[in-house]
């Protein structure tokens, strides 16, 4: 039985890709392991494979070689019903070139609709979908239409969806679309309280250091590795603690 | 008064003057002895700074010294017999501040240990070997990163505006070194890997 207090776990996780004439070697060995309440922050330059990994943790691809587990579960050996199980109820993907409402219809409808037929009856769908908005501050705005809102408010509208599952992995890619430095805060700053608040593990992938800010691990991926402040032997000074010998300010 | 000015710039030189000068500003604000103006100045610029208090000891009585800040020896609050070191503006110390903020002060030379070591290193091994310290480097740039402040949503003030500005200056200080390390192993293993 595998381990199942990490909500995912990385293993030497591989993944090629065929950009017709050469293979590139997307991931080339990546390992790691996050548990809830873990922010975890993936800096990367464009194309470095940020999203292969986020897209690999949620299920819509599986990895060439090693292991993806989400929840202690394979992803690759697990059954079609226990995948779609865990892909819909514990992890939630919010990427915002996937943003698919339809311009007339309200918040609340958006929402309602992506419940689909979930055996819920249409006031509950509506409670679950204004208690979701309410989170991410938008029940104000909840009978607005969607194409009203800027692209802070998108964000917020996608992660509202990913939050009506009770997800426990979250994962973000490029908030950094966000176009004000105040709006990329205020996400940022949200996205931290949610995760305290729900306990969540989630991941944060941009090609900004600054758009991971408040991470809790920093990890960056290049040449299909990766680099992370949670390594062993990695030893983090924190502020007033830290005086390490011969790291003086010069005189 | 030109030579009294230029007299009035010499503690601006050398690697410790933006201490000396953002220590002038806090006292400004508010008098301090060593320990919380140390403290004080390690918050606001942050961890990367690696403010250390011995230095803002000797860096106080060294203002002290050049007439910048005057100190006076007050009893420590909850001791009967200790006493510390406050420190206070003098009449200089403002427009002290103020010549230091206008004055273009020439940069520190850029010596990085990692750029020396690339410069230095004799062959294929020692190429192995700055692999490594090159991602050494990465992952000591993604702690520090880690270890600044996320910044203030809407920055209330100017004070936190400015706040702000610094902790961006180090993100992408921090980022640009992340890159070129990143760049700098990508094509070194590729040429040892050709090789």
């Amino acid at each position: 039985m595998a381990d199942t207090s990490q909500v995912l776990e990385f293993a030497q996780v591989v993944k090629r890709r065929w950009d017709g004439t050469r293979e590139l070697l997307v991931l080339d060995g990546v390992s790691f392991e996050i548990g809830r309440g873990t922010f975890v922050g993936l800096y990367g330059a464009r194309r470095s494979g940020k999203s292969t990994v986020l897209r690999l943790a949620a299920g819509l691809d599986l990895a060439d070689e090693g292991r993806v587990a989400v929840a202690g579960c394979d992803l690759a050996s697990a059954s079609a019903v226990e995948r779609a199980r865990l892909l819909r109820g514990v992890v939630a993907l919010v990427a915002p070139d996937s943003w698919r409402a339809r311009p007339q219809e309200s918040l609340v409808d958006h929402l309602v609709l992506s419940l689909g037929c979930d055996g819920i009856t249409a006031t509950q769908a509506r409670r679950r979908a204004y208690s979701a908005l309410d989170e991410v501050g938008l029940a104000g705005v909840g009978l607005e239409p969607t194409a009203s809102l800027p692209m802070v408010e998108r964000l917020n509208l996608m992660l509202a969806r990913a939050l009506l599952h009770t997800p426990e992995l979250l994962l973000i890619d490029e908030p950094s679309v966000i176009p004000s430095v105040s709006g990329r805060e205020r996400f940022g700053k949200l996205l931290r309280e949610l995760a305290r608040a729900r306990n969540l593990a989630v991941i944060v992938a941009s090609e900004e250091l600054a758009a991971v800010q408040g991470s809790s691990v920093l990890m960056s991926l290049g040449a299909g590795q990766l680099t992370s402040t949670d390594e062993r032997g990695v030893v983090v000074h924190f502020p007033g603690r830290q005086r390490a010998a011969g790291e003086r300010v010069g005189a | 008064m030109a030579t009294k000015t230029i007299e009035s710039r010499r503690w601006m030189q050398g690697a410790s003057s933006p201490l000396r000068g953002a220590l002038l500003g806090l006292v400004l604000e508010q008098p301090g002895h060593g320990g919380e103006l140390a403290s004080r100045l390690a918050r606001r610029l942050g961890h990367p700074w690696r403010i250390d208090p011995t230095d803002i000891y000797r860096l106080l009585a060294r203002l002290e010294d050049e007439g910048l800040l005057c100190s006076s020896e007050e009893p420590t609050p909850g001791s009967q017999r200790a006493t510390r070191v406050v420190y206070h503006v003098t009449e200089e110390t403002s427009e002290a501040l103020t010549l230091w903020l206008e004055t273009l002060v020439p940069r520190e030379p850029m010596r990085s240990t990692l750029h020396a070591k690339l410069a230095a290193a004799q062959g294929v091994n020692d190429a192995r070997l700055l692999l490594r310290a090159l991602e050494a480097h990465e992952r000591e740039c993604l702690e520090l990163a880690q270890l600044v402040p996320p910044m203030t949503s809407g920055a209330a003030s100017l004070r936190t505006l400015l706040l702000d500005c610094v902790r961006s200056g180090v993100w992408t200080q921090l980022q640009a070194e992340i890159d070129w390390s990143r760049q700098s192993r990508e094509r070194i293993s590729e040429y040892l890997n050709a090789t």
